[in-house]
Parts: C-alpha cells; sequence; structure tokens
C-alpha cells in the first residue's frame, strides 16, 4: 500500500506562487479560497546577509489527523494511503475540522455550505499522475511520491535526515515536509 | 460589506453559554433532589434548564453551512462533537420530564423512585453539557489559548455559578410552592463560586502567559493589553465577577437579583472572549501578513465580473 507524501524544498521556492494558481483553476475555486499560499518568510539579516524563504503552505495530510477525529457527520476522512478528503455530500460546515487543523488547511465554501480542502489531487494521483501544484512548479520545489517506496524521491529527500515537519511537537505525524536553510526558523 | 466567519463566531459562543447555564441548572436539581429534597428550586428553574440547552442547540444547528442537514452531526462516535450533541439531546429529554413532576396534573408526579432516577439521570447529563464545551476547546493541540485542561475547568465553573445566578433568578419571579431555604442560600453559593472564578482567571492568564509555549504567551497578550483586554478586565472580571460578587453577599433581594443578572452577563461575555481568543493558531512565520491581505468579506472585486 502506498502513503503518500510531499516534500517542500524551500531552497528552491522562489514564490511565484503558480502552485496557488494551478490549485484554484483546477479546482475551480472561488476567489477567496485558497488551499495552499505561499508566505514569505523574512527578509531577515543585515545587508549584505539578507535572506528571505518562501513557504508553502497546504493540508500536511497528518497520520495522527485531528479534522478527522474532530468532523461529527464523518465527512473528514483519510484513506488508507494517507490522503485526507471531504467527502463533501456528508459536511455540514461545522467548522469542527476548520478550528482543529493546526496548520489551518481547511477554507469553509461559504456558497456551498461546505469546508473544502486540498486533497493531493486524489483523482490525478489514482490515474498515476502527479498533483497538479507538483506538476505547475518550474523550479521543482515540491516532490511528490510514495514513502513507502524505497526508491522514490521522497522516500530518500525524507530518510536523509534534512527535513523538517512543521509543528511536529504536536504529534499529529504531517506527512508533508520541509527542507528549509539551517539559518531559517519556523 | 458583510464579514465571512471562517471560523467559529458569536453563535457557537452564545450556545457554550444556554448550554452551559442549562447544564449547570440540571447538575443542582439534580444534587438537591437526590441529597436535600424535592421542591427546593422553582418550577420555572427546573423547566429553564433544559430549555436553555435546547435554544443552546438551536443556535449551533443556525451556526451550520447545512443547519436542514444537523442531524448528521449524531453519526460519528468518535467526535466530541456527536458525543456533546447526544448528551444535549438527553438532557434536554430528562430535564423536561423531570420538571413534569413538578406538576400535579401528571399522575407520575407521586412516584418518588421515578423522580430520584431522574434527578440522576439530571445530574449525570447536565454535568457532561456543562463540562463539554470546555473539552472540546481544550482538545486543540493548534489553539494555543484553549489548549490544556484549564479551560474545561473555567467552563465547568462558570456553568455551574451561571447555573446558581439562573435558579436564584427564576426564584424571585416563580418561587418554590413548599420550601424556599436552600434556594435562599443560592447567592452565597454564588458568591464563593464566583470568587474561586476570579482566582482560577488570575491563575489561568498568568500560566498561559509566562508558563506556557511562545504562541500561547502571544496568545494571551490579547487578553492582557490587546483587543480583548477591556472587554475582559472591565466586561468580565469587573462587572461580571466582582460586582455580582459583593451584590451577591448583601441581604437585600433586589441587589442579590441585580448580581445575578449581572453573573449571567459576565457568562455570555466570557464565552464570546473565549470563543474569539481562540481565532489565534499558532502562526507560520509570514503567515499573519499573508492572509491580512486576503478579502474578508463580500469585496466588490470578488464579484465584479459578475456583473
Amino acid at each position: 500500500m502506498a502513503r503518500y507524501a510531499m516534500v517542500m524544498d524551500t531552497r528552491r521556492c522562489v514564490g511565484c506562487h503558480s502552485c496557488t494558481v494551478a490549485c484554484r483553476v483546477h479546482n475551480e475555486l472561488p476567489l477567496d479560497m485558497i488551499y495552499n499560499p505561499v508566505v514569505t518568510v523574512g527578509p531577515t539579516g543585515v545587508f549584505p546577509n539578507v535572506r528571505m524563504t518562501n513557504l508553502p503552505l497546504i493540508c500536511m495530510h497528518c497520520d495522527n489527523s485531528p479534522c478527522v477525529d474532530a468532523c461529527p457527520t464523518g465527512a473528514s476522512q483519510q484513506r488508507p494511503d494517507g490522503i485526507v478528503f471531504v467527502e463533501e455530500k456528508k459536511c455540514i460546515s461545522c467548522k469542527a475540522c476548520v478550528m482543529a487543523c493546526p496548520y489551518g488547511a481547511r477554507v469553509p465554501n461559504h456558497e456551498k455550505g461546505t469546508i473544502q480542502k486540498c486533497n493531493f489531487c486524489m483523482d490525478r494521483v489514482d490515474e498515476g499522475k502527479l498533483p497538479h501544484c507538483v506538476k505547475t512548479c518550474h523550479q521543482k520545489a515540491r516532490i511528490f511520491g510514495d514513502m513507502d517506496d524505497p526508491t522514490s524521491e521522497v522516500y530518500k529527500l525524507v530518510n536523509n535526515g534534512y527535513p523538517v515537519r512543521l509543528l511536529g511537537e504536536l504529534n499529529t505525524e504531517p506527512y508533508v515536509f520541509y527542507i528549509v536553510d539551517s539559518e531559517v526558523k519556523l | 460589506m458583510s464579514q465571512k466567519h471562517d471560523v467559529w463566531g458569536w453563535m457557537l459562543a452564545v450556545d457554550f453559554f444556554f448550554a452551559g447555564m442549562g447544564g449547570g441548572m440540571l447538575v443542582i436539581v439534580g444534587l438537591l433532589d437526590l441529597f436535600v429534597g424535592e421542591g427546593r428550586t422553582s418550577l420555572l428553574g427546573n423547566v429553564l434548564g433544559p430549555v436553555f440547552i435546547g435554544i443552546g442547540s438551536s443556535l449551533l444547528i443556525l451556526e451550520l453551512g447545512r443547519p436542514f442537514q444537523a442531524l448528521r452531526v449524531f453519526v460519528n462516535p468518535k467526535a466530541i462533537l456527536t458525543a456533546g450533541a447526544w448528551f444535549m439531546s438527553f438532557a434536554i429529554t430528562f430535564g423536561l420530564v423531570y420538571a413534569t413532576f413538578g406538576l400535579d396534573m401528571f399522575f407520575w408526579s407521586s412516584w418518588v423512585f421515578a423522580r430520584k432516577v431522574l434527578a440522576a439521570l439530571c445530574f449525570i447529563t447536565g454535568l457532561v453539557v456543562a463540562t463539554y464545551p470546555g473539552i472540546l476547546l481544550g482538545r486543540h493541540k493548534g489553539r494555543p489559548f484553549w489548549h490544556g485542561p484549564g479551560i474545561m475547568i473555567l467552563f465547568l465553573l462558570s456553568s455551574l455559578v451561571t447555573g446558581f445566578a439562573a435558579h436564584s433568578l427564576a426564584g424571585f419571579v416563580f418561587p418554590p410552592s413548599t420550601l424556599t431555604d436552600v434556594l435562599g442560600m443560592f447567592p452565597k453559593f454564588t458568591a464563593g463560586l464566583l470568587a474561586f472564578q476570579l482566582l482560577l482567571w488570575f491563575g489561568y492568564i498568568w500560566v498561559k502567559k509566562s508558563g506556557g509555549t511562545t504562541s500561547e504567551s502571544i496568545a494571551t497578550q490579547r487578553w492582557i493589553n490587546g483587543d480583548l483586554s477591556s472587554s475582559f478586565q472591565y466586561g468580565f472580571l469587573l462587572f461580571g465577577t466582582l460586582a455580582p460578587l459583593v451584590l451577591s453577599l448583601s441581604s437585600s433581594p433586589s441587589l442579590q437579583a441585580v448580581g445575578a443578572a449581572l453573573v449571567l452577563l459576565g457568562g455570555a461575555l466570557m464565552r464570546m472572549l473565549v470563543v474569539r481568543g481562540g481565532e489565534d493558531r499558532t502562526w507560520f512565520p509570514g503567515e499573519q501578513k499573508y492572509r491580512s491581505r486576503l478579502p474578508k468579506g463580500n469585496e466588490a472585486f470578488l464579484k465584479a465580473w459578475n456583473k
């Protein structure tokens, strides 16, 4: 069984927001909804040693996902391959998952009356394709793959010891990993 | 321009208030019937307890994006909201049935054993309803002001205080038909609990500010000198806790009634502030700046090309 994960190489991300746009177009999101913002850390430091880092945020598809536990209707679910998704017809937009998610990855759709989120483009993944944000990234700052496959790039990157997990202290076990310069404090 | 709520709003806070107060009233009714005897509280108070929980539930439904599908909240037994919904339903049912024992028109009003069983059920379900909002909030790992067991104690305490105050007010309006000895002591109980509440809130803020994580400290700053500080310090601590504490200790029934009304206002305000305090997540560097630039409501540009 696969266990999908994503690695964000912030050293490569230039903050062009192509991933954000590709995601919104593919998912036909209203203008006030974003699944994967790219936030900017900095600039920090003193000239000429100035640094700016772009941090792409997204649903972390946590193994211990508090959003799934919080959902009273069972609309928030996790597939065996780790992808966390919302079954829209069951969602009543109680926002329990919005409040439970420590990463701000869930967004209310006020027109539909549901909560929506990144699902790693699971329709594409099921066809063996990459998520739109990964396909669009011209800097190859997003790497997607199967953590259970030792030959995959994500497996190698994660197991070389560099990537970190955001808010790892919360024990949510996120499956989106970040490669950041050691000077950057997340 | 209307503001869209991407997090829980004021209706949930009012739900917490009414449900907590109703739960607290059921706890008091159950305890008194089991250990003191029947007829110690006003019939009006006995009816209002479950009615308040019902009002809270109704507001919870209105807060939903799809209110007509509200029954779905009963589905997932692992979710704490589901447990809360079931217990609120049970509490409303047991509370209303218990209240019928105060009316001679019902033939079962003289069944003592059934009344005692219902009193026990009112106590249990009322206690859960009074406590569960605090458990719900305290489990949120990513909301630094809420996270931890402390918020559960504050909510339970506030539920009991508002429960006593609501019973006192109900007793002023519609006194118990037989015995008023215990009801007359309610303002003293309220004062004691208010003193405890004052102490606990100072401790909670102090621990969050100094003993927790950096994000907890930042979130607590809003309560000390940020946008919530005036409402918290003057509205809740002064007029919602300290003033009613003093008024409850007076011997004048009318001043006690004013104190009880202030307790209710303080309880509602406290929940509003706590829900607003939970808007803060543990932010990533640069995230707040990014999100501050996003549309907050129905800005004109969002619909510009639909014209």
